[in-house]
């Protein structure tokens, strides 16, 4: 496929000579021969704090077939975001800078460190502080902004679920002190797959004796894509609120069943006074799988979809094929981009708000990709580890077709159905 | 017995390097110089910075020449042309011409240590127009302008706004006849590159390239840098022809990984000419029965594992007289020419 192709422009009127010319007649080819380098482009991204490692790349090619978005038809990558940027691209109004998911995968094999995960929220803050942000992630940053969550849903039902966990979820206002502080986070804590993810997850730390409580509807979104996504007033706002609200109970550590609250807390909640032992719930289930006494045999073949965010971000791979291989009756059959070349569901760095406009610019999303993929392995269930994918998966199973040929679950819901 | 004299050929980095060396090692080098200065081209170009340290050319070449003059263990023999040899390994009795007097000097070894020169872009190919462009100029012309801290377009007198490198300017071309890459031209346009920066703190100053060739650690020392603190770009490409448009250059080529072509304006335009032997070289070889390669550097005999000696016992080479090398190959060279010499000298004079 030709990276250029000739582009018709029409201008509604046009006076040459002073003659008026309607669209018909002022038709023009773009012209194809470049004649100017225009390095405004660059300069511009460069001198932004944090976005100085764009004008690094030497177009070694490396990421670009490990972009999720060019694999999935999406003509992107950060070798040509460089190329465009040297020919005067306004990264800053260009849609290109919202594509990224923030994956990681660029970076994991860039030769000359140039840093996706920290030009991208560089450069869409300055764009956020203008405005120029697509409609649904403005609405997304709008409903964290009001609601406290990106669904736009009641702070005051953030724990509705625990009333059908079938065990007594404890809330730390009432409880005070815990060993585990668990940080629902907000996927679990509202969209319905997510609530059932949450309700086995309470029922098997129930079933080890955990000593845990949960904020309940003191906890808010942790904000870590919407900072990514260029939100990062926002995220600051949001971080303190929770590290204010950890600081008044007592608990030896976080667990959280988000990665990308896990990234946030690991990583940025330390600058802002709030240093926490906090670790993924499948860190924290994988040493205690053999306490649970597991006596239904699942007899399932599964493949396990590595989250962004839990593997490439923080290096957590095998916790999750831990738990998968103390499960009973369960075959795992990975996929070939597994580990660390893992690919993207399509929801981090403010994806997960930006499907219609994406829609525009790939030719399948990137959750229909990895669920082709995972088909194609024989599995009958989809295994995740992160609130972000049980919903896009099971959307792409039934966008792909594949409906009734794959389940899409998360690994406690599997933890769940095997105990007894 | 055989004489313990070693005679070098050629004042530049390799061949001060040898004499010093020689004299270190407490034999006699006699080093003979056709100019009436040393330093080789170096300071004959009038180089402004070294590769790729960026080292003040003139500051090292002075550290060179003061380790060899007034040196007990050194003869210079300034202004002397040689002009024939008789003798073998160890009896060496070479004809030479000194200020227009014939006279002839008597050594055990010989190393040659005669260089190259710059390859010219006007005389085999006029594609970049550089003898009807003023503003064309090559690496050499530029470092004379940096040594003269007065980096103009030659049309004007006025700072360049946009400056482009144009690489391989005479290697690599089948069509010229020099296959071979010239090593050192990828790394001193870098270098140069951050000069202009510090000329010119606004312009656009881009290198057309078709393989940066930055071996070692001029990738870290010179590329990286260039590109990530003095924003050079890099784009990949060489450019086929210059044509000139009103007040500017217009560099043509094509932009390969936009698959464009493109026709720049440019203020000025540098080439990057390679290396090739030096007349004293192809002189010198004739002269000593040391055979040439196909490109007329000096043939070494012994691959990779053996980088100085030729095919005539007792004649050694070293540095860019064998082949494009850089300052590191050449004085490198110099130390395994000296070693092999007084190796051979040794050897000559155990007797039967």
């Amino acid at each position: 496929m030709p990276i250029h192709k000739k582009q018709i422009i029409e201008k509604e009127s046009a006076v040459v000579d002073g003659i008026e010319l309607g669209p018909d007649w002022n038709r023009m080819f773009e012209q194809r021969v470049l004649t100017n380098y225009d390095m405004s482009g660059l300069d511009k991204v460069t001198s932004v704090e944090g976005a100085e490692s764009m004008g690094w790349c030497y177009q070694c090619t490396q990421c670009i077939p490990v972009c999720p978005v060019n694999q999935a038809g999406g003509e992107y990558g950060p070798r040509k975001i460089f190329r465009e940027l040297q020919q005067g691209m306004d990264l800053f109004t260009n849609d290109d800078l919202w594509k990224c998911t923030t994956c990681m995968n660029c970076l994991r094999v860039c030769p000359k460190s140039v840093d996706m995960i920290k030009i991208m929220p560089a450069i869409r803050e300055e764009a956020v502080l203008e405005a120029n942000v697509p409609a649904e992630l403005q609405e997304a940053f709008e409903n964290t902004f009001e609601y406290g969550n990106p669904l736009g849903e009641s702070q005051r039902k953030r724990a509705d679920w625990i009333k059908d966990a079938g065990v007594e979820v404890p809330i730390m206002k009432e409880k005070k002190e815990v060993d585990y502080l668990w940080f629902v986070e907000c996927y679990p804590a509202y969209h319905g797959r997510g609530q059932e993810t949450s309700q086995a997850m309470a029922r098997i730390l129930t079933k080890l004796n955990v000593d845990f409580g949960i904020l309940g509807t003191e906890e808010k979104c942790s904000c870590d894509s919407q900072r990514l996504a260029g939100e990062v007033g926002l995220f600051e706002e949001f971080a303190e609120h929770n590290i204010a609200t950890f600081d008044k109970y007592k608990f030896k550590k976080i667990m959280t069943t988000d990665p990308h609250a896990l990234n946030a807390m690991k990583k940025k909640y330390p600058d802002l006074g709030g240093d926490y032992d906090v670790e993924h719930y499948t860190t924290m289930l994988a040493p205690m799988m053999d306490q649970l006494d597991l006596k239904n045999d699942l007899n399932i073949k599964v493949t396990f979809h590595d989250p962004c965010y839990l593997g490439r971000h923080n290096g957590e791979y095998m916790a999750p094929r831990n738990i998968i291989e103390a499960l009973p009756g369960v075959e795992l059959i990975e996929m070939g981009r597994c580990k660390e070349q893992s690919y993207c569901c399509g929801g981090g760095g403010g994806g997960m708000w930006l499907d219609g406009f994406m829609s525009d610019h790939v030719n399948e999303r990137l959750s229909e990709n990895r669920v082709r993929e995972a088909v194609e392995t024989g599995a009958d269930v989809l295994v995740v580890v992160c609130p972000y994918e049980i919903s896009r998966f099971e959307d792409a199973v039934k966008s792909t077709g594949n409906e009734g040929k794959l389940l899409v679950k998360d690994i406690a819901e599997l933890i769940d159905e095997a105990m007894a | 017995m055989a004489n313990e004299n070693i005679i070098i050929i050629g004042g530049g980095p390799a061949g001060l390097e040898a004499a010093r060396g020689i004299a270190d090692l407490g034999y006699k080098a006699i080093l003979v110089e056709k100019r009436d200065r040393l330093g080789g081209t170096p300071d004959e170009a009038q180089y402004a910075a070294l590769t790729p340290d960026l080292r003040n050319a003139k500051e090292a070449m002075d550290e060179m020449r003061d380790a060899v003059i007034d040196n007990p263990g050194v003869e210079l023999m300034m202004n002397t042309t040689v002009t024939g040899t008789e003798g073998v390994v160890g009896d060496f009795k070479v004809k030479a011409v000194q200020n227009g007097n014939p006279i002839e000097i008597e050594g055990g070894a010989v190393i040659l240590a005669t260089g190259f020169q710059h390859f010219d872009p006007g005389r085999e190919t006029q594609k970049y127009g550089y003898y009807e462009h003023d503003d064309v100029i090559t690496l050499v012309d530029a470092e004379k302008m940096f040594t003269a801290d007065n980096f103009v377009r030659p049309s004007n007198g006025e700072k360049p706004k946009s400056v482009a490198f144009i690489q391989c300017v005479g290697s690599r071309d089948r069509q010229i006849g020099n296959e071979y890459c010239s090593k050192v031209c990828c790394g001193m346009s870098s270098k140069q590159a951050i000069e202009v920066r510090h000329h010119c703190p606004d312009a656009k100053i881009y290198i057309f390239y078709i393989d940066m060739r930055m071996y070692g650690y001029w990738e870290n020392e010179i590329y990286w840098p260039a590109q990530e603190e003095h924003k050079v770009n890099y784009i990949k490409g060489m450019a086929t022809e210059i044509i000139k448009k009103g007040d500017h250059l217009i560099v043509k080529g094509e932009d390969t990984t936009l698959r464009r072509p493109m026709e720049v304006p440019m203020d000025m335009v540098i080439l990057a000419v390679g290396m090739e032997p030096s007349e004293g070289t192809k002189e010198m070889a004739d002269v000593f029965g040391v055979n040439k390669n196909k490109y007329g550097f000096i043939d070494t005999i012994g691959g990779p594992l053996n980088t100085v000696s030729t095919n005539v016992e007792g004649v050694f080479a070293a540095g860019a007289c064998t082949g494009p090398a850089d300052l590191e190959d050449s004085v490198s060279a110099a130390g395994s020419a000296v070693m092999k010499a007084v190796g051979v000298i040794r050897k000559a004079g155990v007797p039967a």
